[in-house]
């Protein structure tokens, strides 16, 4: 769609919106079938949502609207106490996580070693190991170890699990990182370590703030690991859900879900915003899915 | 830079192998003695409840009372099955109070996993011995030097009257109705389903016959094409139209009722092959740090107002007299989810199996499932 | 050289934490591989093969097929209706294109046991979908899509579909759109020009999402156990039950080491092609 073959009147006009309605790929139907998409894919969100307020307690007759099971959920100290555990041990997941592996991703793209082939596959292993396994490994090794189960063995594992997708998210940024400066400031005189915290990390950061709120949400909604390494102390709130899930839930737990994805939505916008707020241009996503600040589009 | 060579795999190995080396760390058990799990309780305050239970088995109110009444904190953990509940006491944690089934008290209490427990401090104790006396000598605990008795249930099937009719045949063939097919629940419980299978073949609810068992399995892989599902969560699948006919708790039944519009068409029959009686016990493990709280707690439940509240929230009858009343009104309308003090002496009971046979049994359910 | 070495340095607190918490712990997994269990549950180190020539027994053959069957579906599925959303909001969503993508990630944080059980919810027999359906006047009594292989396969596709969803829709957003068009003139059909230029350029992507898909499902055990039927079962469920109800942790753990061995193949399969992409400068 050169253009040359344009008729003359709109020849002047910019690339976009007429392109988009004459490209040969339908954009009608793919939008249709994106909204079917979201449909399908914000069905049960909404279900979810719904009876959450049902003023009845039942998950299949909706009845009217009531805060009562919220009121539950705030109410119920076992709950609560699960919450609290389940944002500590995000919260200390994430950090850690995020600076282990922050550190694994810059020497895994700088360093010329012999062993960091092998830090790289080590890294890769946990990204698609089943839940399941990764769970009972850490169960094994808690129990032989002789450590008792508590949220600390709970958030070791999590942070184990969560370094790998620090460093995925952060390596492709830094691969796409402009050397140059960093050249430039160790010529002006500069140490390695005050180029890393004043010129490299600055420009990571906003793939490290995204890798760090993924960290979070995972770990946040992490059922399978958690279930095989929790102890006495207040179990977090994915295991509470799933032993009341075996047996039939109440609209109490949709309230604890919804309000989990609030929590949720409000990092997230958190994230967008924090950029922002430090004088970046584009967004933690942008950066994220490699585009560089200021590049192609 | 990131090529995976033949000489990572090989540092692949040697990391593996350095790992299974570490590995050889001897292995985490616990074993306490005779000793240690006799020693009295007595029935005080020493510290915050940790409370271990099935999820929705009792009423927050009454934990919240609790600790306002005796200014402790509990903290609550879940298990969903009684093999889950071990895993987590095998691992090390360490509960106040646990909720085993009959037949793990009976394992339990022989590798000294539970701490006695002194009747004469619980105050309202003799709610449960006025009712019966039936828990001073149970078969799983001798004396019931380490259990006070919770909950009772029965097993039996329950139907929708309005899709298959006032009576069903009274048998456990009920759960092979074809009318039904497509719309059949089985228990999700090794113990449940292989007993029912057990019990409609003619055999002893607990038999480790090998060929007995074989029997069994194939009577339940038989069953499988009119089968939904196998579900512990029947009062979903029930209440939502899933289910016509399911294998079920008295108790879930209750709940089932409680939610749907027209009770009357859920019913619950008991089979003449023979009736699954299981008794939910009050526990303290030997390795809990605060048993007095466990003690308090224990009498608090039995106290006959607090018992009538507990039924009313969870739906399985309380074998004590302030209980056993309140259950009794439950059940008026379906007198046959009522479960009798003759059920609990002659019905049926799990019985704790020893490793071998448990072996058995578990094989021949994942055998069932995987087929 | 010695700037290499200083970086190297970097590897070391990432590196010995997942050496000691990730490797150590699968170690003991297939040192626990072989042994037994005691009365009470216990696993005991011991000299068991039998737990493997055990994971191929024939009863077991028909799990481990399913499972694979199952995430290939779902694999399958997640690419063809994520590959077009991904498109879609790439190549259409303009100055939207950040959010549209948020919005596809958000549901995912919602829950997974609260997602799946909302889809319990949402497919009963008298539940809103066939509500819905009967309504419409499209069936009398509804479908029975709970408890079927179909349920359990979309179960996963839904879980994992974000998966797929970020790996292309990153590809795509890097690709040149001059590409596209230089495509269109040599190719004029839209479908020529998807299969020779677009998805071509967009293979790593591609099979980035796909390995991130496959490999979790394969050993997912929550759709089944929720949306499933007796027939449906998967190898996670049989881990799952070894680790929890049958109290037999060695055969679990042998199941486990099978398992992550089949996926580790795979695993390597695809490192070596993104090695080989990268390379040739082409992801």
């Amino acid at each position: 769609m050169s253009v040359a073959e344009a008729p003359p009147a709109q020849a002047t006009r910019a690339l976009g919106r007429r392109r988009a309605r004459r490209e040969f790929d339908s954009p009608r139907f793919l939008w249709l079938f994106l909204g079917l998409f979201y449909l399908w894919l914000f069905a049960p969100i909404l279900v979810v949502a719904l009876f959450s307020f049902n003023a009845q307690n039942s998950l299949q007759v909706f009845s009217g609207f009531s805060l009562r099971w919220y009121d539950a959920f705030f109410s119920d100290p076992g709950l609560r106490s699960s919450l609290v555990a389940s944002l500590e041990i995000s919260l200390v997941a994430t950090l850690v996580g995020t600076v282990l592996g922050t550190t694994l991703a810059l020497g895994l793209v700088r360093a010329r070693s012999r062993i960091a082939p092998t830090a790289n596959v080590l890294m890769l292993i946990p990204l698609v190991t089943p839940e399941i396994v990764a769970g009972v490994s850490a169960l094994l090794l808690f129990t032989q170890v002789g450590l008792q189960l508590s949220l600390t063995t709970i958030v070791l594992a999590q942070i184990t699990f969560s370094i790998s997708y620090v460093t995925v998210v952060v390596r492709a940024r830094l691969t796409s990182l402009n050397r140059e400066v960093e050249q430039a400031a160790m010529d002006l005189g500069a140490t390695r370590l005050q180029t890393l915290r004043l010129v490299t990390l600055p420009a990571l950061w906003p793939a490290i703030i995204a890798a760090g709120l993924l960290v979070f949400a995972l770990t946040f909604d992490d059922f399978v690991l958690s279930f095989f390494t929790t102890g006495v102390s207040p179990q977090p709130l994915p295991v509470r859900i799933y032993s009341a899930i075996r047996f039939g839930i109440k609209p109490t737990i949709n309230a604890v879900g919804t309000f989990m994805l609030v929590i949720s939505m409000l990092l997230v916008a958190l994230a967008l915003v924090l950029p922002w707020l430090m004088g970046r241009r584009g967004s933690s996503i942008a950066t994220v899915m490699g585009e560089e600040t200021g590049g192609r589009r | 830079m990131n090529r995976f060579t033949r000489r990572d795999a090989l540092r692949g190995a040697a990391l593996g192998a350095a790992a299974l080396g570490l590995s050889g760390c001897g292995m985490n058990r616990f074993n306490p003695s005779e000793a240690e799990a006799e020693r009295p309780i007595s029935a005080k305050v020493d510290g915050d409840l940790y409370y271990f239970n099935y999820s929705e088995y009792m009423d927050p109110g009454l934990i919240k009372g609790f600790e306002k009444r005796y200014g402790v904190r509990v903290i609550e953990s879940n298990f969903d099955s009684m093999q889950g509940m071990l895993a987590k006491l095998n691992a090390g944690n360490r509960y106040d109070v646990i909720f085993p089934t009959a037949e793990w008290v009976d394992k339990l209490h022989k590798g000294n996993r539970l701490r006695r427990i002194d009747h004469s401090q619980l105050r309202n104790y003799q709610q449960v011995t006025s009712f019966t006396d039936y828990f001073n000598d149970p078969w799983y605990d001798p004396e019931s030097a380490h259990t006070v008795p919770y909950a009772v249930y029965t097993t039996g099937i329950c139907w929708r009257a309005d899709k298959l009719g006032d009576k069903l045949t009274g048998s456990w063939r009920d759960l092979w109705n074809e009318e039904a097919k497509g719309k059949i629940y089985v228990l999700d419980d090794f113990q449940e389903a292989l007993g029912m299978a057990n019990l409609l073949n003619g055999f002893d609810l607990n038999t480790t016959d090998e060929a007995e068992l074989e029997k069994t399995k194939q009577t339940l892989i038989g069953q499988k094409p009119l089968l939904r599902g196998y579900s512990a969560d029947t009062i979903t699948t029930m209440s939502s139209g899933n289910a016509w006919i399911e294998h079920m708790w008295n108790g879930d039944v209750v709940n089932v009722r409680n939610q749907v519009d027209s009770p009357e068409n859920y019913r619950y029959e008991t089979c003449n092959e023979g009736i699954p009686v299981g008794s939910d016990t009050f526990a303290i493990p030997t390795n809990a740090r605060h048993p007095g709280t466990a003690m308090l707690f224990i009498d608090w439940l039995l106290d006959p107002e607090h018992a009538a509240m507990n039924i009313e929230y969870c739906g399985y009858p309380m074998p004590n007299d302030g209980g056993y009343e309140a259950f009794a009104g439950l059940a008026k309308d379906e007198p046959s989810i009522n479960v009798t003090v003759e059920q609990l002496r002659e019905g049926d009971q799990f019985r704790s199996l020893p490793r071998d046979d448990l072996t058995l049994w578990n094989e021949t359910w994942t055998a069932v499932k995987a087929a | 050289m010695r700037e290499g070495r200083y970086w190297s340095i970097f590897l070391i607190p990432g590196g010995i934490w997942l050496a000691l918490f990730f490797a150590v712990p699968l170690g003991i997994t297939i040192a626990i591989s072989f042994g037994i269990t005691d009365d009470l549950g216990n696993p005991v180190y011991a000299w068991n093969p039998e737990n493997y020539s055990r994971v191929f027994d024939p009863v077991f053959l028909p799990v481990l097929i399913r499972s694979v069957g199952y995430a290939l579906v779902a694999t399958a599925v997640c690419l063809v209706i994520g590959y077009p959303v991904a498109y879609t909001v790439a190549r259409h969503g303009g100055r939207f294109r950040h959010l549209l993508i948020l919005a596809v990630v958000l549901p995912f944080f919602v829950n997974y046991l609260v997602r799946t059980y909302a889809w319990v919810t949402l497919l009963a027999d008298d539940g809103l979908i066939n509500g819905l359906l009967g309504t419409m006047g499209i069936t009398e009594s509804g479908v029975a899509w709970l408890n079927t292989p179909f349920a359990v396969v979309g179960g996963l596709a839904y879980g994992y579909m974000a998966f797929m969803i970020l790996p292309v829709y990153a590809a795509l957003d890097r690709m040149d759109p001059s590409l596209i068009e230089a495509g269109k003139d040599l190719y004029g059909s839209p479908a020529a020009t998807f299969f020779n230029v677009t998805l071509p350029t967009t293979f790593q992507g591609v099979l980035a999402g796909c390995v991130l898909v496959f490999l979790p499902a394969v050993g997912d055990f929550v759709s089944a156990q929720l949306l499933g039927g007796p027939g449906t079962y998967m190898v996670g469920n049989l881990i799952q039950q070894q680790f929890h109800d049958a109290q037999n942790w060695p055969f679990g753990a042998a199941l486990t080491v099978v398992m992550m061995a089949f996926l580790l193949i795979w695993m390597v399969f695809y490192l070596r092609s993104a090695a080989r992409a990268a390379d040739e400068g082409v992801a």
